[in-house]
């Protein structure tokens, strides 16, 4: 008797060293806790909840504590286990490829071909990238990492993702999620310095209605977009090239199912998959290091500089337009490519001084560009430093 | 039309077919000889501990190649050329991208697949061809006589330039299995590092060709925004004449219809609604088979 209560008791002390309780350690009790606040912002505040949603849940999925030495085969950097398959979307890079899909097939670049100067906006606030990559190597990471890290500023996560999964994947957790937390956090982030930048005549600013654009020019654009774009930086192509196609099946009218699928289901569930997976990559072990903040810090900065960038480049932009031509400089965030929060911003941020002054359609333009600029932005960086 | 189209397509076909064909020696194969060592002292030993003769080849494309069924062809002096046809059914035949194969010149197939049936006579000059599957040539090199545990390599994998190594400089190593040029640091990381420490000249060359790029782009949307409007414009012109042409004898007849058509639309839209209502309520039965008579009723 007294050895099969032996036994019980050494299977349950055997069992217990299995469990999540034995395991845990301040790292993950941390993480766990970032994960709760992500999915707290996502359902309380409505920060971009399909992002924060499937990361925050990710991280908690990625911080329950195992007996690593178990071989369990659950951990997502255990070869062979469910998790590590699905992550291979974000460490092989296919993942965000097919997001630029969906997005191509749901983005109306009709506000950019109506008054294609509005590109130069985008491409002004690429700047924020390149801003934090000097900041980056100023501080002493290695030129491909300070590259992965300073793409937190092109505000676009399946880019952000793309290059550190390339450059530093190593950094990959950490630069993809500063880079979906300040996206989320546009709102929070830009409107002090758009008002900071600008004065009270300047944002009452009026823009002419933007002209009716054809289809002809809808069809030629994504391909005219890629043959330049790509033929400039061919290494932006797994972006550019699924952006612009994607694009092509919207405008084109006859692909209606594809386009349907591409900005629907497809995007959906890639979403999904990247979200949790991103989120679960944050293992506490991997995640909790002095580089971390460094590139939370890094994030924030391109984030500010990006902004600041776009603002003050539509004023200088401004001295040489003629007066009728003249863009309200509330519209220089947009080329932040968070689509579509940043164009949302300048419209807030122009009805609070005009209720009558409408700029969400002028805005859409520099943020679609903001998009192109920060996949060539990317494409660079990946061809220079790779 | 669809025949021009179809004719069109077929032409291109059969100019793309006539152009890839009839090569003697493909100019852009994937795999190539790559290093070829013909007196081994001191190298390299195969996996029963023997130093033999050696040919590396090396696969170029992005992707991995199957070698199963290619033909490593020798011919050393006067003798005739001997084949080697490299067996199917082994996983270690498919190279890698950008890998080697190291094929042992022992005339010891029995040893494994790659120990090939032909041997390098190390006091002649060697010939050695390799052939694809199909019995393409799909690359050859003349191996001059070289000193013990020098190889005749090319300069750097895949470079058109071959050369003798054996030296203790550097780039001059004999690289059995490996890149004929060793890469000992990432010269583009290091270049970056040293000449740009601060980053501004990536932020200047980067933004460059951001702005460049869409510039382009900006051009380009301009004259074909200038282009469709002025289209619009002529024809919205040409609309207004005929318009105005054909109005000058139909406007009184149209006029009638467009009134007929309003007058129509007011009738019926006026007809349904009722000044007084009657004001009796009426409770339509609504019937189906689960309150039908024949349900209801008992026996």
């Amino acid at each position: 008797m007294g050895e099969f209560i032996n036994f019980l008791g050494n299977n349950l002390a055997d069992f217990w060293t299995y469990t999540g309780f034995a395991n845990a350690t301040t790292g993950h009790l941390v993480m766990i806790l970032v994960g709760l606040v992500f999915i707290y912002l996502a359902v309380a505040k409505e920060f971009e909840p399909m992002l924060l949603i499937p990361i925050g849940f990710g991280m908690l999925i990625g911080n329950i504590p195992f007996n690593t030495e178990a071989g369990l085969n659950v951990g997502i950097y255990e070869e062979g286990s469910v998790l590590n398959i699905l992550y291979q979307g974000v460490t092989s890079g296919w993942y965000p490829p097919l997001i630029f899909l969906g997005i191509g097939a749901m983005t109306d670049f009709s506000a950019l071909i109506s008054n294609p100067k509005l590109l130069l906006i985008g491409a002004a606030a690429q700047f924020g990238i390149f801003g934090a990559y000097m900041i980056a190597m100023a501080i002493g990471f290695e030129p491909s990492q300070a590259g992965a890290i300073a793409i937190i500023g092109g505000a676009d996560g399946p880019t952000a993702i793309f290059l550190s999964s390339k450059l530093a994947p190593n950094l990959m957790g950490a630069i993809a999620v500063s880079a979906y937390s300040y996206m989320a956090l546009v709102p929070v982030i830009q409107p002090p310095i758009m008002r900071l930048l600008t004065t009270k005549k300047e944002r009452l600013m009026r823009m002419p209605a933007p002209r009716k654009v054809s289809h002809t020019e809808k069809v030629i654009f994504p391909i005219v977009g890629l043959l330049l774009t790509c033929f400039l930086v061919p290494s932006g192509l797994p972006l550019l090239g699924m952006l612009f196609f994607g694009n092509l099946l919207k405008e084109s009218g006859v692909t209606r199912r594809l386009a349907e699928t591409a900005r629907g289901p497809l995007i959906d569930t890639i979403t999904i998959l990247l979200g949790v997976t991103v989120g679960a990559s944050t293992q506490a072990s991997e995640f909790l290091t002095v580089d971390s903040i460094l590139i939370f810090g890094l994030g924030a900065l391109s984030f500010v500089i990006a902004t600041t960038s776009g603002v003050l480049f539509v004023k200088l932009f401004n001295l040489i337009l003629p007066k009728h031509k003249r863009i309200n400089p509330l519209i220089g965030n947009a080329g932040v490519s968070a689509v579509p929060d940043s164009a949302r911003i300048s419209q807030t941020v122009g009805l609070e001084y005009d209720p009558t002054n409408y700029l969400l359609m002028h805005a859409m333009g520099p943020n679609v560009a903001g998009v192109i600029g920060s996949a060539v932005a990317a494409g660079i960086l990946l061809g220079f430093l790779m | 039309m669809k025949k021009i189209h179809l004719g069109i397509l077929l032409s291109l076909f059969s100019f793309v077919g006539l152009t890839s064909c009839g090569e003697t020696e493909s100019e852009d194969s994937k795999v190539l000889l790559n290093e070829v060592l013909t007196l081994n002292k001191g190298n390299f030993q195969d996996d029963y501990g023997v130093h033999n003769a050696w040919i590396e080849v090396f696969n170029t494309s992005f992707g991995t190649v199957d070698i199963a069924g290619y033909k490593l062809a020798v011919c050393s002096g006067s003798n005739d050329t001997i084949f080697y046809v490299v067996p199917k059914g082994d996983v270690q035949t498919k190279i890698k991208p950008r890998q080697h194969a190291l094929f042992w010149a022992d005339g010891k197939p029995n040893r494994g697949t790659f120990h090939i049936t032909c041997k390098l006579d190390s006091a002649r000059t060697n010939w050695v061809g390799l052939y694809d599957n199909g019995g393409k040539l799909l690359d050859q090199v003349k191996v001059p006589v070289l000193q013990a545990d020098h190889s005749y390599a090319r300069l750097d994998d895949a470079n058109e330039e071959w050369v003798v190594k054996g030296g203790n400089e550097a780039n001059s190593y004999v690289t059995p299995s490996t890149n004929n040029m060793t890469i000992e640091k990432n010269s583009k990381q290091e270049k970056f590092a040293e000449s740009d420490a601060t980053g501004v000249g990536m932020a200047i060359t980067a933004m460059s060709v951001v702005f460049s790029g869409l510039i382009i782009l900006y051009v380009m949307f301009r004259l074909l925004g200038l282009g469709m409007q002025s289209k619009k414009s002529t024809e919205s012109k040409s609309v207004e004449t005929k318009a105005e042409d054909k109005s000058v004898g139909k406007s009184t007849e149209k006029e009638g219809e467009i009134y007929a058509a309003i007058a129509m639309a007011l009738h019926e839209e006026l007809g349904n609604v009722h000044d007084e209502e009657s004001g009796i309520l009426t409770i339509a039965r609504n019937t189906s088979e689960w309150n039908a008579k024949h349900q209801l009723l008992r026996k």
